[in-house]
């Protein structure tokens, strides 16, 4: 017998029902329905706590009118932390007019040498101060990942709720999962010496959001 | 026992030697307060989007009952979800066949090297000496598993795997190992090891992880970290495994978020980890990064026989350490005192379930009775009922007769005095026999694993534990 078969074998005698096809059906039935657990109740509307949490999770944030303005904030952010010119950028928003700000930034996967990465993002979760990025030819997960800085583009009209908002975003406009949906909530941490928590562990030691109004 | 590399059997020998060593102690003794402390903010801080945690609670337990009482289907509706994203599923039995088929899939691969993201698992089935004896190097990332495996040590705890380590022997084994000036400025340390693991990310041809659920409805693996070291093993090598339990399905993406709102709450405090990741199939048509083969490894080793037993709630578990990080037998011993992958109230009761509990006959005594753990635990799982019921299975199944009992209250009054206890340590092997009953059954007590030669230690009496906690506390 195969381990799956063995497995299996053990686990119908362990919950000991026969009926399986009757059980998936109400499986199904359940799946299709997604009932949601208990939700919170958010007090304040969703941009201003979507801005207080993700502040509260070491991120630093700035609000832009419109996405023509991107450009012109990234270029600050980086002169004001002496980062150069440089970055990697997910080929979705690598279209905007960065030269013009002064900067050279290429639409690509980022490699190790990249040290500063600007994406845009799926949407924005309001409870958490998450961002929600799905990977893609057009948002590759590594400019999130790799470079010590990252800067993420956040549309005001974006920002949902709740994770469970979220996914039913996903579903209305993509209808299944990407290779990754990664949730990011401000810079890599760790607390393994000592419990001191220090920010930078592999993934980026910087997360700056612009929230864009317009 | 040998497969399962259990050093559970030894725990109340171990015990006497951990509530003795000073470092120790003060390692746990600063980790204690922080980690209640921010699981109670957390928690508190639900009331502010007026959730409730027993509210909560209830969902999760839901959630999981739901999955548990039809795991046949759940695994089923998984698996076919899984292979149409184009992932490979294979099941192993035990720890001997992960090791088989991680190592099976590598050499298919060409893989030399293989990064990690913490999993216990992994422990369960020792993976590491498994790969490196396949020629395979096996890389922990996660931070605390890093410096746990630096030191040739396991983790001592399932959320901070290096929480009985200090700065200074942290700073002593980086330097040993990078051959860099010491450093012991803790973000300084940080940056050093984040350097040095990055070159192994980039370099390894396979990632291996963990993931906290499957889920049943999109045949995805949620993966939750801190450091983003799971991101990284899960993007940049060409192949990726994740190796996990049969029982962590859930059905729906709406289940999954009502766990994640209290299972990095109950862990760390955080209302959310830093990093949640979805992972579904493999490279999708277009992608020029990711994993190029997703190889899912759902594992029994003693978790499918639990179902419909007395036992069934124990599956439960999210494994989010709450339990352990409020227990006062936990942070009186380190993690390593339980001798197995799980320590704490969860390792108590899964040890001697995984592992059989003629292995591990003081775990179930290993409790004061505050029930401190049940009252945290986000899963609700009643671990003192649980352990109360191995001890009467114990009893039941013959695995505590008188002349174990003597033997052991005699090993217990020599453990509880500590100067003795030393002089007894350092003469063990042939100081020992004198315990043993006429059977000779003490060969050798296990007061370090290096010296377990034989694995005849005869149960413990009921109170032993208890006691020696006891006294120790009024010193
Ligand atoms: S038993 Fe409960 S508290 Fe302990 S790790 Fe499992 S879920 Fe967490």
């Amino acid at each position: 017998m195969s381990s799956r078969d063995d497995i299996l074998k053990r686990v119908r005698a362990g919950v000991g029902k026969d009926d399986f096809a009757r059980r998936k059906a109400v499986a199904e039935a359940y799946m299709a329905a997604h009932p949601r657990g208990p939700q919170p109740t958010l007090s304040n509307e969703l941009a201003t706590r979507f801005q207080a949490k993700a502040e509260y999770l070491s991120s630093t944030v700035e609000q832009i009118e419109t996405m023509s303005d991107a450009p012109a904030a990234v270029a600050r952010h980086l002169a004001s932390l002496s980062l150069g010119v440089q970055a990697v950028a997910t080929p979705d928003v690598a279209g905007l007019a960065w030269v013009a700000a002064g900067l050279d930034v290429s639409g690509r996967v980022a490699v190790d040498a990249d040290k500063v990465g600007i994406s845009g993002c799926f949407c924005a979760i309001a409870e958490t101060g998450t961002l929600l990025l799905l990977s893609g030819p057009a948002s590759p997960a590594t400019v999130s990942l790799l470079p010590e800085t990252h800067i993420a583009l956040v549309p005001v009209s974006r920002i949902v709720a709740t994770m469970e908002d979220a996914f039913a975003l996903l579903r209305a406009e993509r209808g299944s999962l990407p290779r990754a949906a990664n949730f990011i909530s401000g810079p890599s941490r760790t607390g393994d010496i000592e419990q001191t928590i220090v920010l930078g562990a592999h993934g980026p030691c910087r997360v700056h959001l612009i929230m864009v109004k317009g | 026992m040998g497969k399962l590399h259990s050093q559970a059997m030894f725990f109340q020998a171990r015990a006497a030697e951990k509530v003795a060593n000073p470092i120790l102690q003060r390692a746990l003794q600063k980790a204690k307060p922080l980690f209640v402390g921010k699981r109670a903010k957390g928690i508190g801080a639900l009331a502010d989007d007026r959730l409730e945690f027993e509210q909560l609670r209830s969902a999760c337990v839901d959630i999981r009952n739901r999955v548990l009482s039809d795991l046949d289907v759940w695994l089923d509706i998984f698996e076919s979800q899984a292979k149409a994203t184009g992932a490979e599923v294979l099941w192993a039995k035990d720890g001997e066949e992960i090791c088989e088929l991680v190592i099976d899939v590598a050499r298919r691969h060409g893989v030399t090297k293989a990064a990690k993201s913490k999993s216990m698992l992994s422990e369960e089935a020792h993976l590491n000496e498994a790969l490196a004896a396949a020629g395979i190097q096996p890389v922990e990332t996660d931070l605390g598993e890093y410096i746990v495996q630096l030191a040739g040590e396991t983790p001592s705890h399932i959320i901070a795997p290096a929480v009985h380590k200090t700065l200074d022997e942290i700073a002593d084994l980086f330097t040993k190992t990078h051959g860099r000036p010491r450093q012991t400025d803790i973000p300084a340390m940080t940056r050093e090891a984040r350097e040095v693991l990055r070159q192994h990310f980039l370099s390894a041809e396979m990632g291996i992880s963990r993931c906290q659920f499957l889920i049943a409805e999109t045949g995805s693996a949620a993966l939750v970290t801190n450091e983003g070291n799971g991101r990284m093993v899960t993007t940049l090598p060409k192949v990726h495994v994740v190796i996990t339990g049969i029982e962590k399905v859930v059905p729906t993406l709406e289940d999954f978020a009502t766990l994640m709102r209290l299972l990095p709450r109950s862990a760390t405090g955080q209302t959310i980890s830093n990093y949640v990741s979805l992972l579904t199939g493999t490279r999708r048509p277009g992608d020029t990064e990711g994993p190029e083969k997703t190889v899912f490894i759902l594992v029994d080793n003693g978790r499918a026989k639990l179902l419909g037993s007395a036992y069934q709630e124990m599956l439960r578990c999210i494994r989010c350490g709450a339990c352990m990080n409020h227990c006062p037998v936990y942070f009186s011993l380190g993690g390593h005192a339980y001798g197995w992958v799980y320590p704490g109230p969860m390792g108590s009761v899964l040890t001697p379930l995984f592992t059989g509990l003629e292995n591990a006959l003081d775990l179930p005594h290993a409790s004061t009775g505050c029930n401190q753990c049940g009252s945290v635990c986000p899963v609700r799982i009643p671990l003192p009922k649980l352990m109360h019921q191995l001890r009467e299975d114990q009893v039941t199944g013959g695995m505590r007769p008188w002349s174990e009992r003597f033997a052991l209250k005699a090993w217990a009054w020599v453990a509880g005095k500590p100067a003795l206890y030393h002089w007894v340590v350092r003469r063990a092997a042939r100081y020992l026999k004198w315990l043993a009953d006429d059977s000779g059954r003490i060969r050798v007590l296990g007061l370090a694993p290096g010296w377990t030669v034989g694995r005849d230690l005869p149960a413990p009496a009921g109170k032993t534990f208890q006691e020696l906690y006891a006294a120790r506390k009024r010193d």
